[in-house]
This record gives C-alpha cells, structure tokens and sequence, in this order.
C-alpha cells in the first residue's frame, strides 16, 4: 500500500516534470543515496555472481575461474543442498500458513470490544521486539531435553524418561522446533498487519451486510476476508522472503544439525563460505537463493504493477 | 517513466531479497568483543605512566592490536592479566579485543586479509595454522625465534610445529592432554576401577547404566566433541600412522580399518554409553550433567577444569582412553595453542615484542600456573606443576604420538563434512557404508582441490 502511493505520487510528479521540462534538483538528491546503494548493495550482488563461477577460497589473490562446476556439483553431487532446500521449502508452506491463520484469528477476536485488548495486542506483538538470537537461546532451553520447560512438564504429566522428544536434537524434529520459533514471532506481526486492516474497512459496508442478513462466516468470508486481501498479499510477501531468508535461529539454534537435518540454504551458504572456505561454492548458493527469491518477488511485483496501471 | 518504476522497483525489491545472512551473524561476536575492548581501554592509561620509568626496546608508547579467542572465564581473567602485564612492561599500547571461540574461528579470514588485520592473534599450531601461512597471510618471525634463543628452549615437537621451509611463523605458548574425566565418587559407589581395555569400558557402561547413572555424557551440539571419540578409537584400533594419513587425505574413508572404526562405536552406542540427545547440547551445556552427579564421565580436553566449579574438583580425576588394540603403538589428542601475526601487521615491531614476551618464560609460567595448561617453553620450571598435571605430563610423555586433533590435523572442509558424517552415523548407525561411501567421495574431491 505504502508501494501503490508512492508510486502514484511519482508518476504524477513525473508528469509534472515532463510539463516543465527536466527538473535535475530530484536527481541530485537521489544520486547520493544510489550512488551509496550501488557501491554497497548492486556492486557487491554482481561480484556475488562472479564469485560464483571461481573456486575462490577467500584468501588468494585471483580466483580461479572455474565456469558452471560449483552449480553443477551442488545440484548434482550436493545432498545437503536438497535437504536445505526441503527445508526451506517446509518453513515456506508453514510460515505461510500458520502465522497468517492465527494472526487473523487474533485480529479478529481483539478488533471486537473485548476488555483489556490493548494489553492483549501488546503481549501477542512483543516478540517482535526481541531480536533473533534472543529467540533462538529462549526456545533452546524450553526445548532442551532434560531440563527444559517443555520435557519437564511432559514429565510432570507422567510420560516416560524413554518417550520423552528430544526435541532440536531429533532430526525429524529439529527443522519443526525452529519454525515453531520463527512463527511464534511472527504471529503478533501478522496480527498487527490484520488489525490495522480491518481498521480501514469502512463500518457502514459492514452494516449493510448484516442489514442483508450475513453474519458470522459468511460475513466474515464473503465481505470481510476478500477487503483484506491487500494485506493478505503483503503478509504472504513478507512471509516469503523471511522463510527464504531464514538463518539466524538456525545458527543459533542447531547450526543445521544434527548431521544437516535443519539445514537451510542461508546456513548452508555461510558454512561453505566462512567455515569451509569455499567462497566460490558459497557464492553459488547464495546466486541460486536469489533466483529462487526473485521468481517469487516478479510475480508479485508484475501482479501489483498489473492492477496499478489498470487503475 | 511509468516504464522506468519497474525495473525500479525489481532492483529495490532484488536487494531486499539478496541481503538476508551474513550481517546478523557478526551482531554476537561484536557484543562480545566489545566489552573487552572497553575493558582494555582502561588498564591501557593505567599503564601508561609505567612506561616512562623503564626504557622499552621496541616503539615506546606504540600501539598493539591484539585478538583472541580466550571467551571462557578462566582463559579471558588470564588473557587479560597478560596484556596487563605486557604492558607494564614494554610500555605499548594494546588494544585488545576477545571474540568469543566459535565466531573467531570464521573470522579468522576477514582478519587476515583486510587492510589493516589485527598485528596479533590467537590460533592453533599445526594444519590450521599452516593453510594461513602457505597462503603468504602470517609473519615470518624467525628473528624472533633466534634472538629469544627459542631454537633451544623449545622441545624439537614444538619447534618443527612452528616451521615451514625452515623459516618459523608460529609461536606455540601451550599444550594440554585430552583423556577421559570422571568423578571417582561416582565410580567408587558402583564399584568401578577406571577401564584399561575395550571389554572394560563397555562393562563400565552397563555396570553404571545399571546403577542408573549416564555413562558418558557429551555435547554433539558443535560436532567437536564427537570427534574425540573417532581419533581415540581410530588410533586405538589402527594405530596412529593409519590415523594421521587419514587425516592427510592419504588413506581412503571406506577403507574397512575406518568401518572397523564405527563397527565399535556402534557397540558403545548399543551399551547405552552416551547421554540422549547429545546433539542438543553444547559441551558446556554437556558438563552440567556431570556436575549434577547424573552422568558418571566425559571424554575431553584438560581444559574441562575451566568449567567445573572449583569446590567439586576433589572429586574429578581423568584416566587413560582404554587400549583397544594393545599392538599398534599409542597415540594421544594433545592440540598445541598459540599465537602468530599478520603478514602485513600495521605495527609489525610491537607484534615482535608481543610474540616475545608471550613465547618466553614468565608468561608461559604465569599462564601455566593460572589456567593449568602445559607450557611449550623448558625453561618453565616444571615444579610448578600441581598434580593432576603432572598426570598429564606423564599422559603425554608416554605416548609415542601425538596428534593435534581431528579438526587441527585434517582441512577444515575435510573436517566440517567428516563430522557431519559422525553425527550422521549417530542418528542412523546402519547407514554407516553410505555414509562412509558419501564421506570417501567428499575426501577425493577436496584433497584433489589442495593438490
């Protein structure tokens, strides 16, 4: 939304410009920044490409060009690679879903008079306020085997010492546990997103409805749910580039392990790249995470430019 | 212009997607490196005024930029007394910065290779070290060798640990022993005298998981821990030639010797040896177990003292990892720390004199003394050793090899995918031929890489 104004601010300005001929004083003003963005974001993305065709292990003067060999080996000699991208594939569909179910739910129920909702949407959005690492050494002890908050009270609750999951430690469990932290910090983010949302739906549609006769469900499904859609997509966007993106509690939490079983590309990227020294290696991951970004994010942005130049 | 917003707004939204890891990862080590820095700065001006009454060799009021990878309490209190001390002494500067270990391992390289690298740094000797220098990154400090008389100070081991084409780079300060530690109350209650052979130990872990103590605990979390195991029974059972040209790449990882290898170490894991849910723990996190009194043993460096707390450690003894193989000759972990510098260190006198003064005999006593480790100088005097290091001493002095460790002795990518192998065969010990079939191909691969 913040996009569609901007954007329409500029075309207008643009017009304007056009009336008066070339007006620099915007430029100059721009130039700064893009030139600090350039040097500091473009610059490094192209050598990130480059760097992805040489065998460079991060201290030698001249890397070696080698062509296509580190593509080649990581889609077909690199088994990690595929569990990574299983990975992140699962944190995608999950953190699609889940967050964006309970975050609307909770939108819901606290965009009613309810008392004390404020304190409520404030507890739900304050892990957003904490950072990364804090979250994944928080989530570290509740799941921690033994002692932790969540075995001792499976205890409590008499299951036994043999049954007891071993939570970060089982790698059929370990990528859930983390995604389970991730999501519990989005909830509130999402929730925040939904409310503000629902704000902006205009009360007198509402009542028209319920004069209507829709209610419940059917409001909620038919009138309510499609005049969110904006914030639906930008909440789909946002969920899509962190799940991509994901790697801090990863490395706080199990640094991929056991054996790769959490592995993510990020984390698997910075291993390559900083622990085994392959920058080379590391820098075709880290090409072929942008691809994988960018087919998602020029669907989005062809889809929203569509409806903006239609309107 | 309406065609100029789109691909405006892909570029935007491409940097957006491209800037996701490596910037959050440096956020801890910053944080831990900062208060130390701020810590420094004071005892800086304290010693400033010291300096005008001695007349110091090299760049008096000079500046030294120091870092290290001390973050555990013990070695950072001792760390820190040390440039304390250097300071008093010389009169430089030292601006020192400690980075917590695991994060000063994967910045070693940015270090390295900046413009301006830190003049002094932490590291180990051996393999680890030796990729630096080959790479043209570490001080020739041969003068310093010969000047401080450290070509006969220094046992011969040490002396070739620090020299490539007869030229040395590497100032090795301290050594200490890896063994198997346990509490002796523990093993005094069910009866157990400590192992001395393979039927032994596993007996020891049924007798102790029969008492309903953890046998052996361990903290897989950081991979290292596991790797223990794998030198010991590998060195054990095939002999330490076999293992160290394993680790050199000359020796294959489907060889039947290494599945003979994790043939017995799937028996320690059927006798119920070692904590669950290793992989959840770091090795730290691992001890507490061992502390609480529900796990009976840890196979570890010496430094375990540094974090097991000093009103129980009447009650911590360490024995030898069992002979397995009594025909094959004994070999011991015992991995050499130390110290070099940069190449093209902005302050390359002032890292001379630093490298000196930790190399030579007061500090290496001080260090020795306070955090128990073994000095690699002979002219510390050996008396002030207390007694559980003279057991360690006499470990090490025993053996008729010693090997740094697995991830010093082989490359660290070599390293990296070995232990993920381990860890790998731990959740599945069935897998053991793919994994080993998996691993053998990573090893032709990077060793055909360095060649």
């Amino acid at each position: 939304m913040a996009v569609n104004t901007t954007t329409s601010i500029a075309a207008k300005s643009a017009q304007r410009a056009r009336r008066r001929r070339i007006n620099w004083v915007p430029y100059a003003f721009l130039a700064v920044p893009l030139l600090i963005y350039f040097v500091w974001v473009i610059g490094p993305t192209f050598y990130t490409f480059y760097l992805s065709v040489t065998d460079w292990d991060g201290v030698s003067r001249n890397p070696g060009y080698v062509g296509f060999a580190n593509f080649q080996r990581l889609l077909n000699d690199d088994p990690v690679f595929w569990i990574a991208l299983k990975n992140n594939l699962t944190w995608l569909g999950i953190f699609i879903t889940l967050p964006l179910l309970l975050g609307l739910s909770l939108a819901m129920i606290l965009n009613g008079q309810i008392r004390g909702d404020r304190a409520f949407k404030v507890s739900f959005y304050s892990p957003m306020v904490l950072s990364f690492v804090v979250i994944g050494l928080i989530f570290a002890w509740l799941y921690h085997p033994r002692s932790g908050l969540i075995n001792s009270t499976l205890r409590a609750l008499g299951v036994g010492p043999r049954d007891l999951p071993g939570w970060l430690a089982d790698p059929n469990l370990a990528i859930y546990c983390i995604i389970a932290a991730a999501a519990w910090r989005q909830v509130g983010y999402v929730m925040l997103l939904y409310l503000a949302g629902l704000k902006n739906i205009d009360p007198s549609l509402l009542d028209a409805a319920q004069v209507d006769g829709a209610n419940g469900w059917n409001l909620f499904r038919r009138i309510i749910f499609p005049l969110l859609m904006p914030v639906t997509v930008i909440v789909v966007v946002i969920s899509v580039i962190d799940s991509l993106r994901a790697f801090d509690l990863v490395f706080i939490m199990t640094r991929g392990g056991p054996a790769n079983a959490s592995q993510v590309l990020a984390n698997f990227m910075y291993i390559e790249a900083f622990n085994n020294y392959n920058m080379g290696y590391g820098a075709a991951i880290a090409v072929v995470l942008f691809l994988i970004s960018l087919a998602f994010i020029i669907t989005y942005l062809y889809r929203m430019l569509q409806e903006e130049l239609e309107i | 212009m309406k065609k100029w917003i789109f691909p405006l707004l892909i570029i935007l939204a491409m940097v957006l997607a491209a800037c996701p890891a490596p910037a959050p990862t440096s956020a801890p080590a910053g944080e831990q490196a900062a208060p130390a820095a701020e810590e420094a700065a004071p005892a800086a001006e304290e010693a400033a005024p010291a300096a005008a009454e001695e007349a110091p060799a090299a760049g008096e009021g000079g500046v030294l930029v120091y870092n290290s990878y001390n973050s555990d309490p013990l070695p950072r209190a001792a760390d820190e007394e040390l440039v304390q001390m250097f300071q008093e002494k010389t009169g430089i500067k030292v601006e020192h910065s400690i980075v917590a270990h695991e994060d000063f391992k994967q910045a070693i390289r940015t270090y390295l290779t900046s413009d301006s690298p830190p003049d002094v740094l932490t590291w180990f000797a051996g393999n680890r070290a030796r990729f630096f220098i080959d790479k043209g990154l570490i001080m020739d400090i041969s003068d310093v060798w010969e000047r401080e008389g450290w070509n006969e100070s220094y046992p011969k081991g040490f002396r070739a640990l620090s020299t490539v084409d007869g030229k040395q780079y590497f100032v090795p300060t301290s050594y200490y022993w890896w063994a198997i530690y346990y509490r002796p109350s523990i093993y005094q209650e069910v009866g157990l005298e400590p192992p001395t052979n393979w039927d032994e130990l596993l007996n020891a872990c049924d007798v102790l998981n029969e008492a309903g103590y953890i046998p052996f605990t361990i903290g897989t979390k950081f991979r290292w821990t596991a790797a223990a195991w794998f030198d010991y029974l590998n060195m054990r059972i095939n002999g330490p030639e076999f293992h160290i040209n394993l680790m050199l790449g000359k020796e294959s990882y489907d060889d039947p010797r290494v599945k003979d290898v994790f043939a017995h170490w799937k028996q320690l894991l059927d006798h119920k040896c070692f904590v669950d849910n290793a992989a959840a723990y770091s090795w730290q996190e691992a001890l507490d177990f061992m502390v609480q009194g529900d796990a009976a043993s840890y196979l570890m460096g010496a430094f375990i003292t540094d974090s097991f707390p000093d009103e129980m450690e009447e009650d911590l003894d360490f024995y030898q990892f069992p002979i397995i193989n009594p025909d094959v000759p004994i070999g011991e972990d015992a991995p050499t720390d130390g110290y070099f510098a940069a190449a093209n260190a902005p302050h390359p006198e002032e890292a001379k004199a630093f490298l000196a003064y930790v190399g030579g005999a007061e500090s290496q006593t001080y260090f020795a003394k306070k955090v128990k480790r073994l000095a690699t100088n002979s002219q510390v005097d050996p008396s002030i050793y207390t007694e559980p290091i003279q057991k360690g001493i006499k470990l090490i002095q025993s053996a008729d090899y010693v090997a740094q460790f697995y991830d010093r002795d082989t490359t660290p990518e070599m390293a990296d995918k070995g232990m993920n192998a381990m860890m790998a065969f731990w959740d599945n010990p069935d897998n053991i031929d793919s994994i080993l079939a998996d691993l053998e191909k990573e090893r032709q691969r990077i060793f055909a890489e360095s060649e």
